[in-house]
C-alpha cells in the first residue's frame, strides 16, 4: 500500500500548476498612484509552456492591469515571480488574480485539462 | 592539581558554548492550492454519433488531482466540455453531456464532498474544507445531430480545473 501511494504521488508528481501567495498584498510601487503586488508560478505541467494572467473583481469583470507579460512563458518545473500593477483606485474593487494554464493546439489528442488557480484580494 | 581545574574549566566552558549554538528551525504554512493532471482523457467512438471518456464505450476518464495544504481557504470548480477546440468541420450540432465526481481522497472526511457538490450548467463546485488530496473523475459525451455520423478526423475538447481562493 504505503510502495502504491509513493508510486502515485511520483507518477503524478510531474503535471501540476501553483500559483501563490492565496491572499496576496498590494505595497505602493514606484510609479503615483499605482499599487504592485508579487505572484509566484510554478510549471510543472510538463505539457503547458504558457499562463495567461489576469485580474478580476469580485464579479469577475476584467480590471486594467500591468504586468511584464500577460501570457508568461515558462519552463517545465520553472518558477516565476509576476509583478503586478494596478490603478491604487481599483484597489478596493480587485477581487481575484489568476493564472490560467494555455493549451496550444495539437498538444493535446483528444480531452486535455485546463487548469486555473485564482488567489483572493481582501 | 591545577592543570586539573585548567580542563575540568576547559570541559564546561566547551558544554556551555554547545548549548549557546542552538539553532532554531522555524517553518510556516501558508495556504497553496495545486492542480494535477493525473490522467489525460481519451474518447471513445461507441457508435458512429457519439464520443465519451467511459471506459464502458472504449475511452478513458480525465482525472484531476487538488492539493491543498491549509483547509477550507479554496473552492475547486470543475468543468466539462461543451465544445470541440479542434474537430472537423462539422454541419450539424453536438449535444454534450458530463458529470465530475469524486473518484478518491486522502482524508475521510472528504467523502462528503460528493454529497455537497453543487452543479450547474457543465461547472460542479466542491468546497475544499479538508486539507489533503481529492482526485476528481470528469465523464464527457458528445453525441452528433440525429442519426448522423461523425466525419472522420481528430477531435479534442477540454476540461477547465479551477481552484479559487475563498
Amino acid at each position: 500500500m504505503r510502495y502504491f501511494i509513493i508510486a502515485l504521488l511520483c507518477a503524478s508528481a510531474v503535471h501540476a500548476h501553483e500559483f501563490t501567495p492565496t491572499y496576496p498584498k498590494f505595497d505602493s510601487s514606484y510609479v503615483d498612484n499605482v499599487v504592485t503586488t508579487k505572484m509566484k508560478l510554478f510549471n510543472r505541467r510538463k505539457e503547458i509552456s504558457y499562463y495567461e494572467i489576469g485580474v478580476f473583481d469580485n464579479e469577475w469583470n476584467p480590471i486594467t492591469f500591468a504586468t511584464e507579460n500577460r501570457i508568461v512563458n515558462i519552463e517545465y518545473l520553472g518558477t516565476k515571480s509576476i509583478d503586478i500593477y494596478i490603478k491604487n483606485s481599483d484597489l478596493s474593487r480587485i477581487g481575484y488574480i489568476c493564472s490560467v494554464s494555455k493549451i496550444i493546439k495539437g498538444t493535446v489528442k483528444s480531452s486535455g485539462v485546463k487548469s486555473k488557480i485564482c488567489s483572493r484580494v481582501k | 592539581m591545577f592543570k586539573s581545574i585548567l580542563t575540568l574549566g576547559a570541559v564546561v566552558l566547551m558544554t556551555t558554548t554547545a548549548i549557546a549554538e542552538s539553532t532554531p528551525i522555524v517553518g510556516t504554512v501558508s495556504s497553496k492550492c495545486s492542480i494535477f493532471t493525473d490522467t489525460a482523457g481519451v474518447y471513445g467512438n461507441p457508435t458512429p454519433d457519439e464520443l465519451s471518456t467511459l471506459p464502458a464505450d472504449g475511452g478513458v476518464l480525465p482525472i484531476v488531482r487538488y492539493d491543498v495544504s491549509v483547509a477550507d481557504k479554496y473552492k475547486a470548480k470543475i468543468s466539462w466540455p461543451n465544445s470541440f477546440s479542434s474537430a472537423p468541420s462539422l454541419s450539424d450540432s453536438v449535444t454534450w453531456d458530463g458529470e465530475t465526481e469524486v473518484s478518491s481522497h486522502s482524508e475521510s472526511g472528504m467523502s462528503a464532498y460528493e454529497d455537497a457538490k453543487v452543479e450547474y450548467d457543465n461547472v460542479t463546485e466542491f468546497d475544499l474544507t479538508l486539507a489533503g488530496s481529492t482526485w476528481f473523475k470528469i465523464t464527457s459525451e458528445a453525441k452528433y445531430g440525429v442519426g448522423k455520423a461523425l466525419p472522420g478526423g481528430e477531435y479534442t475538447a477540454n476540461v477547465t480545473a479551477e481552484c479559487i481562493a475563498n
